[in-house]
C-alpha cells in the first residue's frame, strides 16, 4: 500500500531511509557476471533462466553451453537428474520451452519425448510458449493480497495495456499472477525475469515500466 | 537507519549479519566465528557433533518441527552406498520469507550449515534445491560457494581433516509441493515433483534410492553454532520443548513487518503490538495466521495469551509452522482470503491423490460461490464436509493444509461468511 509508514529496503533503487544502495540489496557485484560455460561445476545449474535476451532457435548445448551442461551432468549420479537444469538452460537461451525442445533435450538425455513433457508441464516457470522480453509475475497470495496486490497488478495490466498472459503489441511485456514469491514482508512483491521488485505500489508501476523500457534501449 | 529487521529485544543469532554486505564473502564471514562450528564438528567427531544437536533440541525449521538431533540418527551407519544430505530451499509457503534473507545476507552460514549436517550424517554430497524464482538469491550463494570451493572449507579434504564434501546447487522451476521433502527428492532426481508414500522414510530409501536426510535452510544455519558452542548453550533460549532462537516472519497489517529472531516462546502481542510496531493506522487485530498459510487461523481473541513456541500456539489452537505470522486488521475480507489460499492449494496439488485434487478445486470453487453472494448456509456445512474428507486421506500433508484453514475460519468468523450470504439473499442474488 503506497501511504504505509514504512518500507522495507526491498524495492530496490528505493531504498529509503536505509543506508544500503540496490546493489547491497541484491548482491549483484558479490555475485558478479558468470561465464557462459559456468564456473565451478557445483553452481553450474544455477543460471537465472529468465531473461531479456533470447532466441527462440538458438542452438542448445553448443559451444560453451554444452561445456556448462557437461560439468551440471558431472555432478548427479543418473542422467534424469540433469532434466530440470537442462530445461533450465534450454529456456535462459530460448526463452520458452516449445515442444521441439523438449524433444531435444529429452534426445540429449536420453528419456523419451512424452517423459520429458510430462515433467515441463508440471513445473510452472517454464514457459510453454512466447512471453514478453519482460515477465512480470505479480504475486497476489495472501500477505501481498491483504496489502493490496489485487490493485498492483489491476495497475500493471493497465500501464501495459495487456490481458492476464497476454503479450503487448511491442513484445515487451507479458504480465502473470503468481504464488508466493518469499518475500512476504515487501508487499507487493513483483518478480520480472530474474528480479525481485518489491513493496511495489499502485504509484510505483509506472516508474518501474519506464526503468524497463530504459533498460531495453541501452541495450 | 539501520536493516529494519532490528529491535533491541532481538536475540540475534542467525540474523547478526542481516543487511551487512561485507558478510558475503569468506573474510567476511570469518570475522564473525564463520567455519569454527564444522572445525570443532570435525575435531569431536560424527557421533559427538549429533549428541551436541540432540542436546540442544534443535526442531526442525521448515514446519513440522522434528527433532533435528534425531533424525540425523536414523542414518544408517556403514552402509557403504552414499548418503546424503538436501537442503530445503524450496521456500515457498506463503507468508515465509526467512530462508531468503539467510542465504542473502549470509551465505556461508547455509554453506557451514550444509557442511557440519553432511559431515554428521556421513554424506559426501549435499544438495541445496533452490526455488526458481530465486534468481538474485542463488547468485549469491553460488558466489559463495565457489569461494568455499577455492579456499578448500568445500570439496575434497575439507580443512585438511580428510573428510570430502561436495555442495551442489539445484535450482526448481516453480512448484510449491517440491517443498515437501519427498516431492523435493522426486524433482531432485527430473520427476515432476510428486510426494511418493512413506515408508519407506528417506533415511532408508531417499534421493537416487539411497539414505537421506533433508532439512530446512534455517535449521542447517543454526547447526553450526550449537557445534561450535555447544548444545547447552543453545537450550539457554527458548522453552524446554522448543528451545532456541527462531526467526519470525512478519507481514500483513502491521507498521514494520519483517524478520526478526526472538527465544521461542516470545508473546505474539508483544511481537505484533511493540516489535513490529503496532497494527497499521491503528486498527484493530481481526485475525492472525501464526505459520505460514497451513496452519487453523486464530482469532485476535486466541492471540493474547499465546506464546510463539511449538507447544504455546499449540494450546492456542493451531501450529507454529515455520512462525510465518500473516497479521490482519478489522477490514480484512476474511473469505476472500480464505478463498485466495483455497486457488493457491488448487494451483499447487499435484494431482496424484482424489481427495486433494478434486477437494482443492471444488473448495474453491464453493468459497468464490459464497465471496459473490450466491453461497447458502448449507455451502458452510459442505466446507466443513469437504475437509473433513481432504484431512489424513492423502499421500502428503497439501490437502490438509486448505482443510485447515477453512474448518478454523468457518469455527472462528462464521459471521463473516454468514454476512456475505445475507447480503446475496437480500438483493436477490441467490
Amino acid at each position: 500500500m503506497s501511504d504505509a509508514p514504512f518500507r522495507n529496503p526491498g524495492w530496490a533503487g528505493n531504498t529509503g531511509e536505509f543506508d544500503l544502495s540496490e546493489d547491497d540489496v541484491r548482491g549483484a557485484t558479490y555475485a558478479g557476471e558468470r561465464p557462459a560455460e559456468g564456473r565451478h561445476p557445483s553452481t553450474s545449474a544455477s543460471y537465472p533462466f529468465m531473461l531479456v535476451e533470447r532466441d527462440p532457435y538458438a542452438p542448445l548445448f553448443e559451444g560453451p553451453h554444452r561445456e556448462r551442461y557437461e560439468k551440471i551432468r558431472s555432478r548427479y549420479p543418473t542422467a534424469m537428474a540433469a532434466l530440470l537444469p537442462a530445461l533450465n538452460l534450454a529456456q535462459e537461451l530460448r526463452g520458452h520451452i516449445s515442444p521441439e525442445t523438449m524433444d531435444e533435450v529429452a534426445s540429449l538425455l536420453g528419456l523419451s519425448s512424452a517423459y520429458v513433457r510430462g515433467v515441463a508441464t508440471f513445473y510452472t516457470m517454464y514457459n510453454k510458449r512466447p512471453v514478453g522480453r519482460f515477465l512480470i509475475q505479480v504475486c497476489t497470495n495472501i500477505s501481498c493480497n491483504i496489502c493490496g496486490a489485487d490493485e498492483v497488478l489491476a495497475a500493471f495490466l493497465e500501464h501495459t495495456r495487456t490481458e492476464l498472459g497476454d503479450t503487448s503489441d511491442d513484445g515487451n511485456f507479458t504480465v502473470v499472477e503468481a504464488e508466493c514469491l518469499a518475500a512476504c514482508g515487501f508487499p507487493t512483491c513483483v518478480q520480472i525475469n530474474e528480479r525481485y521488485f518489491e513493496d511495489v505500489s499502485v504509484g510505483d508501476v509506472p516508474d518501474i515500466l519506464e526503468r524497463l523500457t530504459d533498460e531495453l534501449a541501452a541495450d | 537507519m539501520a536493516y529494519p529487521y532490528r529491535h533491541e529485544k532481538e536475540t540475534r543469532i542467525l540474523s547478526e549479519c542481516f543487511g551487512d554486505p561485507s558478510a558475503r564473502t569468506v573474510a567476511g564471514w570469518k570475522k564473525h566465528g564463520g567455519y569454527k562450528g564444522i572445525a570443532r564438528a570435525l575435531e569431536i567427531g560424527r557421533d559427538a557433533t549429533i549428541e551436541e544437536v540432540k542436546a540442544s533440541g534443535l526442531r526442525g525449521r521448515g514446519g513440522a518441527g522434528f527433532p533435528t538431533g534425531l533424525k540425523w540418527s536414523f542414518m544408517p551407519k556403514n552402509t557403504g552406498r552414499p548418503h546424503y544430505l538436501l537442503c530445503n530451499a524450496d521456500e515457498s509457503e506463503p507468508g515465509t520469507f526467512k530462508d531468503r534473507e539467510i542465504i542473502r545476507w549470509t551465505p556461508h552460514q547455509l554453506i557451514e550449515g550444509c557442511l557440519v549436517g553432511c559431515y554428521a550424517i556421513g554424506a559426501a554430497h549435499c544438495y541445496i534445491y533452490l526455488r526458481g524464482e530465486f534468481f538474485e538469491t542463488t547468485q549469491i550463494l553460488a558466489r559463495a560457494l565457489e569461494e568455499a570451493y577455492a579456499e578448500g572449507l568445500v570439496g575434497k579434504d575439507i580443512m585438511g581433516s580428510g573428510v570430502d564434501i561436495d555442495i551442489t546447487l539445484h535450482v526448481g522451476a516453480g512448484a510449491y509441493i517440491c517443498g515437501e521433502e519427498t516431492g523435493l527428492m522426486n524433482s531432485l532426481e527430473g520427476r515432476r515433483g510428486e510426494p511418493r508414500i512413506k515408508p519407506p522414510f528417506p533415511a532408508a530409501v531417499g534421493a537416487f534410492g539411497m539414505p537421506t536426510t533433508i532439512n530446512n535452510v534455517e535449521t542447517l544455519a543454526a547447526t553450526p553454532h550449537i557445534a561450535r558452542h555447544g548444545g547447552e548453550w543453545y537450550r539457554q533460549w527458548g522453552t524446554d520443548k522448543s528451545p532456541g532462537t527462531k526467526l519470525f516472519c512478519v507481514s500483513g497489517h502491521v507498521n514494520k513487518p519483517g524478520n526478526y529472531e526472538f527465544p521461542l516462546g516470545f508473546p505474539m502481542m508483544e511481537l505484533i503490538e511493540d516489535v513490529c510496531g503496532g497494527m497499521r493506522d491503528g486498527k484493530a487485530l481481526k485475525a492472525v495466521i501464526p505459520g505460514g498459510s497451513s496452519v487453523p487461523i486464530m482469532s485476535a481473541e486466541d492471540c493474547r495469551t499465546c506464546t510463539l513456541c511449538y507447544e504455546g500456539v499449540e494450546a492456542a489452537g493451531s501450529m507454529l509452522g515455520c512462525a510465518s505470522v500473516i497479521v490482519m486488521d478489522e477490514n480484512t475480507d476474511i473469505v476472500k482470503q480464505v478463498r485466495r489460499m483455497a486457488y493457491f492449494y488448487t494451483h499447487e496439488s499435484c494431482g496424484q491423490c482424489t481427495p486433494c485434487r478434486e477437494g482443492t478445486a471444488w473448495a474453491t470453487r464453493i468459497l468464490r460461490r459464497i465471496e459473490d453472494g450466491l453461497g447458502t448456509e448449507d455451502d458452510l456445512d459442505t466446507l466443513i464436509q469437504i475437509s473433513e474428507q481432504m484431512t489424513g486421506t492423502t499421500i502428503c500433508v497439501l490437502s490438509d493444509s486448505l482443510a485447515m484453514p477453512i474448518i478454523s475460519s468457518i469455527e472462528k468468523f462464521r459471521e463473516d461468511y454468514l454476512a456475505l450470504i445475507r447480503r446475496g439473499e437480500r438483493v436477490g442474488a441467490a
